[in-house]
């Protein structure tokens, strides 16, 4: 999150003599005032001020060093007060009107702050501080353009000062231009060195380039000369999130809140990180927290608006985006994006696609936009060109990264598959340079699940996990259909669909020894104790029911939970686990072609997912021999494409349920989808999908090889 | 024994660290940090209970420790700072000191001055304001710094000093500019905190003392003093047994005179010099120790240095007197707390900052009889030699 650097300003004022004398004028004690202030000496320069306010009530000069001394003194409201008073001379100088709008927006009131800058530079358009004060509101205000204009005159007069190359850093890194931004930065401190603030946007700026080990320096660097830089934790904690350590990201987090409880942005991060780490209900507190205390800001309504959309409260979701899209923030094009991507899991995608393209009018870099659109929409050749365009100017690694994988979807759209591939492979490229991630770490550990899990260990805990009937698992490969399951599943009265929940991960990862450590997975079955089982099991089931209405059966689609299904039949001895298949190559260059909001380290290398998708199926032929047919069944995709009826009927039997037509018009299910297939099972089941990759086979050899691997074994 | 909660075991962690009980709170948070793990404030206690016992660099391990994982604690950072600098390593020491004016109890003291400050770069053709903070003492002790930060600077400087020890800077080289605390200072480009100097300019170790003495007398007074002084007989040795009583160490930095009566010898004449409400002590003075009262008649601190200037020696518990004996390169003897200001460091008997000091420290927690006798003895050898010559 940048920071801006421009404190208020005093006017220049001659030296007055060292000793006091006894009878001042009013213009000497004014005088005298503001270099008690200038010298941090605050008492004497506020008992002057009220001396003259005795004698002249209202007096300008006074009032405007008062609100100075507040301000000094952290108390923004009492600071604009005198400060406003101090302006409503009608011969009050532009200095007043360039610190009040410093001070309003200090305390968001972003609307009020641009009309007293806009005075102040008409009133005195020499006044440097009021050029970069105001350049500083448009800013926020997301009105680069003007900004930058104003920041660019600033520069052009004081060329020396760090805080000025820091401010307009922020504008350019706000209008995308990184490598400009930069140079700003490096400038800022070049001429200062401690500069802590400098530090910390260029983290972030780093970080926005995808350079997370410079970005980590630059904020670690600037928490060690500033350690109250509160800014510089949040851009720590997205560098984390950009590492996939969303744990680490917490912790700063947390070292923030131990200061700052109350940080609107600290609060905004954490929501974001709770949220996709499966703790909706924190999140959403978090977020609700947020935007109690800083009621005018976009970015906490759009938090709240997604951490509600997370609880499928979609109209209050949709009510806090509207509130969000109608406050002044530096990037509105990215609530009407959030707005529109709602929409879509609604179904509303008529809406979304307005919504889109107003995000697009408003600037047409908006990535999110195009990749949105690109799930919902055919392109055409003009609009291929201008993402190449926008993909050719751009230097943010995320946004990089969604162009890619748009213009891939894009160039198959009018019949290029080569070109589409190309783009396909970079965007792949581009993810996977971002993270770690070991194929032999993870053949290693799937295999020691393998050796964990044995007969002798089923029988030893047979019968002791908790006896609810109500949790449903769908399980497999992503991709692999486990969404239309769901679907279709879930379209029965008696059956809550809940999404993919990291619960049971959670679980699993908490799971600590006697040093408070956790043990890890599967190593923690050595040392479960029989009393555990009952307990964990009892602490899912509570866990799922609390997230919906009551139901029969509740459904975790989490398809990673494929690692964890001999643990489930251990805790939940009657929970049924529906394991979805489908043809490997179709799965694994599906999963190719997306671009997860989750984690899914081994999506994003043709071999890798090769290789993560053998060891799939090795675990999954030995969960086969271990758990009872009525507990575990396996549905193939291809299957469900060709006989739906069938298949449904099958389903919903296992899940010990009575059969209703309501499963087979699935795609009329309104409830909000949030995974990455939720464009298909709005439709009607299409054939489309099965063999797609047929046409690319040239291309897909890595896949080929490590998929053939595992058959030749 | 039965098993205490977490609550209950930090409580009586805390307990015993107010009563002194140092390896007790020692146990008890180690306890509560089984496993290497444990809540940051367990970890806070601990080094606590480690410094109090002597056992620093095991102290500065733990508080190295926190700072890494909560950088954002700049209590624990100060702490950190005074650990660092106890036990000499001022570079880093110096940086961690900038936290003093960021502690919950201090952040009001701040003074919010409206120019950067002051990191050592030149300074040609711009003006350097230099002010003075809290003690009287760190005053003494940092005013020789003011002359190596105009050379270092090259800048014009302008120091503003409390009105005590305003005579001192007049007399002194090197200082373009001079005002009075509270008082409007001329124009500056830049400041820094007198103590602040030391993280500016790099101070490091081989730089002290510099010049000894770097303050000089009043010589009127002196020569009031020495015709006021002149019929005592004996070494004459000046005492002060307690320092402002608002510190937020007096406790374990100060005595009360009747723990001195040890000092009492025949032929010795003990000045008292001490100042501030504990100077009545020295109308009841201790069996067999002459004490001539001169507190009523020392009127400011250049009284005080005249008063050094003539007389054989000062014994002092750690106050601003000690610096002003320093500075002007006077004999003093120090008596120290086991765990004494991080600028007397730990185990030595003299001191960088000023040739002329002798420090006598306690050898273990409280124990001031101990001092007591070890400076009865250096004092009698004193004794002895004065007859001698």
């Amino acid at each position: 999150m940048p920071r801006k650097a421009k404190a208020p300003a005093a006017p220049e004022t001659p030296a007055a003599a060292v000793s006091q004398p006894q009878v001042m004028s009013i213009e000497q004690a004014i005088a005298l005032a503001y270099q008690h202030w200038n010298a941090g000496q605050t008492a004497q320069a506020e008992q002057l001020c009220q001396q003259v306010l005795h004698v002249w009530p209202e007096h300008g000069d006074a009032l405007h060093l008062l609100g100075l001394l507040a301000h000094t003194q952290g108390n923004l409201s009492l600071a604009i007060d005198y400060v406003q008073r101090a302006c409503a001379a009608p011969s009050a100088p532009a200095l007043f009107y360039s610190n009040l709008t410093e001070m309003l927006r200090g305390s968001g009131r972003l609307a009020e702050a641009e009309k007293a800058g806009r005075r102040a530079v008409a009133l005195d358009s020499q006044l440097i501080t009021g050029w970069s004060n105001l350049g500083i509101v448009l800013q926020e205000a997301g009105k680069l353009d003007e900004s930058l204009v104003c920041l660019r005159r600033v520069i052009e007069r004081v060329p020396d000062s760090p805080e000025n190359h820091n401010n307009l850093g922020n504008t350019l890194a706000r209008l995308g231009r990184l490598q400009e931004a930069r140079r700003e930065y490096k400038a800022a401190i070049g001429l200062k060195p401690s500069y802590s603030v400098a530090h910390s946007n260029l983290a972030k700026l780093l970080n926005d380039l995808g350079e997370t080990g410079p970005a980590m320096a630059e904020a670690r660097q600037a928490i060690e000369i500033e350690p109250r830089n509160l800014d510089a934790y949040i851009n720590i904690a997205a560098i984390c999130l950009a590492r996939s350590d969303p744990d680490e990201a917490l912790r700063w987090l947390d070292n923030l809140a131990s200061v700052a409880p109350n940080h609107p942005g600290g609060l905004v991060s954490r929501a974001r990180i709770l949220k996709d780490g499966d703790r909706p209900g924190e999140a959403l507190e978090a977020a609700r927290q947020a935007v109690a205390v800083a009621p005018q800001s976009g970015e906490a309504h759009e938090m709240l608006a997604q951490c509600l959309a997370r609880h499928d409260q979609s109209e209050e979701a949709l009510a806090s985006y509207d509130r969000a899209i109608a406050l002044p923030s530096p990037r509105p094009e990215d609530k009407l994006v959030g707005k529109g991507s709602l929409l879509v899991e609604l179904g509303h995608t008529e809406q979304a696609r307005a919504l889109f393209d107003q995000a697009l009018k408003i600037n047409p870099g908006t990535a999110g936009a195009w990749f949105n659109r690109s799930e919902l929409e055919r392109f055409d050749a003009a609009e291929i060109a201008r993402m190449e365009g926008l993909l050719a100017a751009t230097e943010i690694h995320d946004d990089r990264i969604m162009l890619e994988f748009a213009l891939a979807k894009g160039w198959r759209d009018v019949g290029d598959d080569e070109r589409g591939f190309a783009h396909l492979a970079e965007g792949n490229r581009l993810k996977r340079a971002s993270f770690e991630y070991d194929a032999a770490a993870t053949d290693h550990w799937i295999s020691s699940i393998i050796e964990t899990f044995t007969e002798a260990m089923r029988d030893r805990f047979a019968g002791l996990g908790d006896p609810s009937p109500v949790p449903v698992f769908i399980i497999g490969m992503p991709r692999s259909g486990t969404t239309l399951v769901e679907q279709i599943l879930s379209s029965h009265p008696l059956v809550h669909g809940a999404g993919e929940l990291k619960t049971l991960q959670g679980m699993v990862d908490h799971i600590s020894g006697p040093d408070m450590r956790p043990i890890g997975y599967p190593k923690l079955l050595d040392s479960l104790l029989d009393t555990d089982l009952p307990r964990l099991g009892r602490y899912y089931v509570g866990h799922v029911a609390s997230l919906g209405p009551a139901s029969a059966r509740i459904i975790d689609k989490m398809p990673a939970n494929f690692l964890y299904a001999g643990l489930i039949n251990l805790l939940l001895p009657n929970a049924r686990i529906i394991h979805c298949r489908r043809d490997p190559v179709d799965t694994c260059f599906s999963c190719y072609t997306k671009l997860f909001q989750g984690e899914q380290r081994f999506a994003y290398d043709l071999a890798e997912l090769g290789r993560f998708h053998c060891g799939h199926d090795r675990l999954m032929a030995h969960w086969r021999t271990l758990l009872p047919a009525d507990r575990l069944t396996d549905v193939a995709y291809e299957d469900v494409v060709n006989d739906l009826d069938g298949e449904a009927r099958r389903l919903v039997a296992f899940l010990g349920l009575e059969w209703n037509d309501a499963c087979l018009e699935f795609w009329k299910n309104r409830r909000p989808v949030h995974t990455a297939s939720v464009n298909q099972v709005r439709q009607p089941i299409y054939r489309s999908s099965v063999g797609r990759w047929k046409a690319l086979a040239g291309h897909l050899q890595p896949l080929l090889d490590s998929l053939a691997g595992e058959v030749k074994k | 024994m039965t098993t205490l909660t977490p609550q209950q075991a930090e409580r009586e962690a805390r307990q015993a660290l107010a009563a002194n009980q140092f390896e007790t709170a020692e146990a008890l948070a180690r306890a509560l940090l089984a496993g290497g793990r444990g809540p940051l404030q367990i970890w806070a206690l601990l080094a606590t209970a480690l410094r109090r016992q002597g056992r620093i660099e095991e102290t500065r391990t733990i508080q190295q420790m926190l700072v890494d994982a909560a950088p954002q604690n700049v209590e624990l950072r100060f702490d950190l700072a005074e650990t660092l600098l106890l036990q000499g390593e001022f570079d880093r020491g110096w940086r961690e000191y900038r936290f003093r004016y960021s502690l919950p109890h201090t952040t009001r003291l701040e003074r919010h001055v409206q120019t950067p400050r002051w990191e050592g770069e030149p300074l040609p053709g711009k003006t350097l304001l230099i002010h003075d903070e809290q003690g009287y003492g760190d005053t003494f002790q940092f005013l020789r710094m003011v002359p190596w930060a105009k050379k270092k600077s090259g800048a014009r400087v302008v120091l503003q000093i409390s009105r005590e020890l305003y005579p001192f800077a007049r007399r002194m080289k090197g200082i373009d500019a001079l005002v009075v605390r509270g008082e409007v200072p001329p124009p500056f480009d830049t400041h820094c905190e007198m103590m602040s100097l030391p993280m500016a300019m790099g101070l490091k170790m081989t730089d002290l003392p510099g010049r000894i003495p770097y303050l000089s007398l009043d010589q009127a007074r002196v020569r009031h003093w020495r015709k006021r002084l002149a019929d005592l007989p004996g070494p004459r040795v000046a005492l002060v047994w307690a320092g402002r009583p608002n510190h937020f160490n007096d406790a374990n930095r100060s005595v009360r005179l009747p723990d001195l009566a040890g000092l009492g010898m025949p032929d010795v004449t003990f000045l008292a010099v001490q100042q501030g409400p504990k100077a009545v002590e020295a109308a009841s003075p201790p069996a067999g120790m002459r004490l001539v009262d001169l507190s009523g008649e020392i009127r400011d601190f250049d009284d005080t240095a005249a008063i050094l200037s003539v007389i054989d020696l000062l014994i002092s518990v750690d106050s601003s007197p000690v610096h002003l004996a320093g500075a002007l390169g006077r004999p003093a003897w120090v008596m120290l707390p086991f765990i004494p200001d991080w600028r007397w460091l730990m185990k030595r008997a003299d001191t960088p900052w000023y040739p002329s000091l002798r420090l006598f420290r306690q050898p273990a927690w409280g124990d001031w009889p101990a001092v007591v006798q070890a400076m009865a003895e250096e004092l009698a050898q004193l004794r002895q030699a004065s007859a001698l010559s």
